[in-house]
């Protein structure tokens, strides 16, 4: 990023908190031991490893105990769906989750397709919202696992993760949520929501890169088999020596988040209803997602406009398009598709996301920069695409 | 190494299209193909390109190669149309090679548009 740019892409990632940096500084310049090490120094390591534990712990309301650190939302999702689903094959090889979930999830269900395991991808319904009689109609005797995500990252749709994780804990159903964009901007309480297992990351929160966590619930049944292997760390779930300055800043970014969750939910609510209120009256405007999806996400697609060409005209705005947008590949959005959006809508979406940065006169240009940059494309296109 | 997919020049001719437009006048030919949608006219006198315009909905490798081909052609005889190929514009604007299929269906629009002038003549 530079002066010039205005950063709206918080949904893939966000600037570190400079507390977090201090915090990762000051860790590693107290102490460089393994935790794992019983001498002072490998205390004072396990120590704040702990520490970091009961941060994360309290924002998520779950005990420090059921947290289990990874290398970030991908690992944790891969360690919870083929872990947890490889954890039960025993009991049943009937697996289910939804077709606008992030790749880290649909990948992992293709992956576990092909070892075997019986793949039901369930429909969303009206603006991508997952109706809880639908989701337990697809369930069977021998259903084993679910993963559901609580926030979707391309259309900030809001699943209802209570009546789902309900839905399975009737049937003794392994209940995953990717919280990925979730975790620290929405309250979540995992001692009262029957979810098993939730994979959470620190670099969407302004956290470091590199470092996320797997809550996995204490309660019979619920464990998941390791993808690694290789020592006795974190009850050789995941081993490996534990990254202890990343896991510190996971910490301070948790306990950021949990002071402030509210102001900033403030904050991007407002920023959000700047921004809609500057483009939703561009003809043939579609919104994609639900209206009360979470609000530090704006889905929009346009009528007559080509997505990647759409991407570079409204530079020096750094948002996300609905297709995957590089030279190779045109490809329209799968969540978009779900969603009922034509391949051509799809291709012209962008997606806005707004964080604790982004201020009234960044989404006001935003807006007036979006309206003038469609008007532009839509007056070059020939009559017939438009 | 530059990670931009566009280059200068591609980011230029995209931001200031001089000949996007519909002239009045002229043979007009449409093409729908690769991810492309392109209109091109043009008009002609004593054999020789003296306006010519585009309309394009497509990626900005497209829109900048469809404004520099009518820039290209202007002032040519019209005849070149017929013989009108992409390589030179394709390394000039720096287009990956992954998108010859999208700029090919220029190269093919202007050799119609030449036909169209050879058929009306």
């Amino acid at each position: 990023m530079n002066d010039k740019t205005i950063y709206l892409d918080y949904a893939a990632s966000t600037p570190v908190d400079p507390r977090v940096w201090e915090r990762m500084r000051e860790v590693a310049e107290r102490t460089c031991a393994n935790p794992s090490s019983v001498h002072a120094a490998g205390r004072l390591t396990h120590e704040i490893i702990a520490q970091a534990a009961a941060q994360l712990g309290t924002l998520l309301n779950a005990d420090p105990a059921t947290l289990i650190w990874t290398s970030g939302a991908t690992e944790s999702d891969n360690l919870a769906i083929a872990g947890g689903a490889r954890h039960r094959a025993h009991r049943g090889r009937h697996i289910v989750t939804m077709k606008t979930e992030h790749k880290a999830v649909t990948d992992v269900f293709e992956r576990l397709g092909k070892e075997g395991f019986d793949v039901t991808w369930v429909e969303p319904g009206n603006h991508g919202v997952l109706d809880p009689a639908a989701f337990e109609t697809a369930l069977r005797d021998d259903t084993q696992l679910a993963s559901i995500m609580l926030v979707n990252n391309e259309t900030g749709v809001v699943q209802d993760i209570k009546a789902l994780g309900g839905i399975c804990r009737e049937r003794d159903i392994l209940f995953h949520v990717d919280a990925a964009q979730a975790a620290g901007k929405v309250h979540i309480d995992l001692a009262a929501l029957p979810v098993d297992l939730m994979s959470v990351t620190a670099h969407k929160l302004y956290g470091p890169k590199g470092i996320g966590a797997l809550y996995i619930a204490d309660r019979p049944g619920c464990h998941v088999e390791p993808l690694l292997f290789g020592g006795g760390q974190q009850r050789r779930i995941r081993p490996g020596t534990l990254p202890m300055e990343l896991i510190a800043g996971f910490g301070m970014t948790a306990a950021i988040a949990a002071a402030r969750i509210d102001d900033d939910l403030a904050h991007i609510r407002d920023m959000r209803r700047i921004l809609w209120d500057g483009i939703r009256g561009v003809d043939g405007i579609l919104l994609n997602g639900d209206p009360g999806g979470f609000p530090g996400i704006l889905n929009v697609s346009a009528d007559g406009v080509e997505g990647e060409s759409l991407l570079l005209a409204l530079e020096p705005l750094l948002v996300a398009t609905g297709s995957a947008c590089n030279s190779k590949s045109q490809a329209p959005s799968y969540v978009l598709r779900a969603l009922g959006r034509t391949d051509m809508q799809a291709q012209s979406a962008i997606r806005f996301s707004v964080g604790r940065p982004t201020t009234a006169a960044e989404v006001e240009f935003a807006a007036q920069h979006y309206v003038k940059a469609v008007a532009r494309l839509r007056g070059l296109a020939p009559e017939v695409a438009a | 190494m530059s990670t931009d997919p566009y280059s200068t020049r591609t980011r230029e001719l995209f931001a200031h299209p001089a000949h996007a437009g519909l002239l009045e006048r002229g043979p007009v030919v449409y093409a729908d193909a690769q991810d492309v949608r392109l209109q091109l006219s043009a008009e002609a006198a004593g054999g020789v390109l003296e306006a010519m315009r585009f309309q394009a909905w497509g990626c900005p490798h497209v829109i900048a190669a469809a404004e520099a081909a009518c820039a290209e052609l202007e002032g040519r005889p019209v005849a070149d149309l017929l013989e009108f190929a992409v390589s030179g514009l394709m390394a000039n604007l720096a287009v990956p090679v992954e998108k010859t299929g999208r700029i090919l269906v220029l190269e093919e629009a202007v050799r119609s548009l030449g036909r169209r002038f050879r058929d009306e003549a």
